[in-house]
């Protein structure tokens, strides 16, 4: 068994001990060390020294137990870290935070040796990707599918949606991590509208469910993850001729019951075909960016020249108008000129 | 569930829809082994909009088909009227043995 109350803690209790001697009772002025020391497990037989009050945490003030004290009757959990309850909602949220491509796929009673099979194609094909110019790591190593937990997966896109830790932090709150008592206060205070990310996946994520992550907005990946998990015309699954391992029966049973029902892009929820729209443009976000500036290049190109076409045959005609006028301006003081010369 | 006598599943719905529930998890609720067995299952998603209602077919050994609106019928509601028949057939096969 591990010990419940950590050195800091007992230091705190017996600074609180020390304070209560001296307030409460001059008299008793028997060392307080060996109470102390029968303090350690059970800080409730501080109520030794007055026997007729009941000393509880809420009762004494300076007597207050740690955040972090664990109660006897509810020890450290023995479960795998990894697939304690807690533990997975901290990997979810922090998955939701982090990750702006998450495909949804039904798995229908896959056995292991479909998923290895399935995994191992995802991975090979991944592979082939080489890194591309301006990424920063080679995402290809990064995406991986993996199978969900639905109703935590649930709680804790309500909690990255719902909860604002900072905002939580500012109301005077000890803990504000995805945890605490203040993130669940949120969520189930929350008031859900429909257009909310939580509301649009909810109906989606039902039965067992599936997860592959890209941790970026990269076609490129989602392309070859589609033509891997969820071939169609537009992403042809690769030939037998060039990828034998592709069609072997455990990879195709597994991929017969693996089946993409929608998808969360940069926030947004999307359908198959959503998914497949994203996974068709080519090169990239980049691409898209120069596209954008182009169009709004051209944009700007063409007000400017509509703003100037008026202004230009304005001064044009005007410019015109002024030679014409200086012209016969010039012949009349080239006549007057003459006139004066004849005067003079 | 008994997929034994079953011959084909069509399932079709739009995974967007909350009453797509029963004919999704009609899904879930086959054995790993029900294609290799000889069971064609073909599933038919809808687009996000369409409001077409969620439907299930299955067609047994003897000819019969059922054809379910999953919209109304939950998950235990479906796999009972399945089995139902299901059961009907296997009584029979023992009875030919």
């Amino acid at each position: 068994m591990p010990p419940r109350i950590g050195s800091s803690t007992s230091s705190s209790l017996r600074a609180a001990a020390r304070g209560l001697s001296t307030k409460t009772s001059p008299a008793l002025t028997t060392p307080f060390v060996p109470v102390v020391s029968t303090l350690n497990t059970r800080p409730q037989t501080l109520s030794t020294q007055s026997p007729r009050t009941y000393a509880t945490a809420s009762s004494i003030g300076s007597l207050k137990l740690p955040d972090d004290y664990v109660p006897p009757t509810q020890p450290p959990s023995a479960r795998r870290p990894e697939k304690r309850k807690s533990q997975l909602l901290r990997t979810y949220t922090s998955l939701l935070r982090s990750t702006p491509v998450i495909l949804f796929f039904q798995h229908n009673n896959l056995t292991t040796q479909e998923w290895i099979a399935v995994r191992r194609e995802l991975t090979v094909k991944m592979r082939e990707i080489p890194q591309g110019p301006n990424d920063l790591v080679n995402y290809s190593d990064f995406v991986n599918i993996s199978v969900l937990t639905t109703r935590l997966f649930l709680h804790a896109l309500k909690v990255t949606e719902f909860y604002d830790p900072v905002a939580a932090k500012n109301k005077g709150e000890r803990w504000t991590h995805d945890l605490s008592k203040a993130a669940l206060e949120a969520v189930t205070e929350a008031k859900i509208e429909e257009e909310s990310t939580y509301a649009q996946l909810q109906p989606l994520l039902v039965g067992p469910m599936a997860a592959l992550t890209i941790p970026a907005v990269s076609p490129v990946h989602l392309a070859a993850a589609l033509s891997i998990l969820s071939p169609s015309p537009a992403f042809p699954a690769p030939r037998r001729k060039k990828r034998m391992a592709y069609h072997d029966p455990d990879v195709q049973a597994g991929l017969a019951k693996l089946m993409l029902v929608g998808g969360r892009v940069e926030g947004k929820v999307m359908d198959t075909d959503g998914v497949k729209w994203v996974g068709n443009i080519e090169g990239g976000v980049d691409s898209l960016r120069a596209q954008l500036v182009h169009v709004l290049q051209s944009a700007g190109m063409g007000l400017t020249n509509a703003l100037e076409t008026p202004g230009k045959s304005l001064w044009l005609s005007m410019e015109s108008h002024r030679s014409v006028l200086e012209e016969a301006a010039g012949g009349g003081k080239k006549a007057e000129g003459e006139g004066e010369e004849k005067k003079v | 569930m008994i997929t034994k006598y079953m011959t084909e599943i069509a399932v079709k719905f739009n995974p967007f829809s909350p009453r797509a529930r029963s004919a999704r998890l009609f899904l879930s609720y086959l054995p790993p082994t029900v294609r290799a067995d000889g069971t064609a299952i073909s599933t038919t998603l809808l687009p996000r909009t369409s409001t077409e209602p969620a439907s299930l077919l299955v067609k047994f050994k003897d000819g019969k088909e059922m054809n379910l609106n999953c919209e109304e019928i939950g998950i235990k509601g479906l796999i009972e009227e399945v089995d139902r028949h299901s059961r009907a057939l296997h009584k029979q096969a023992n009875l030919n043995e």
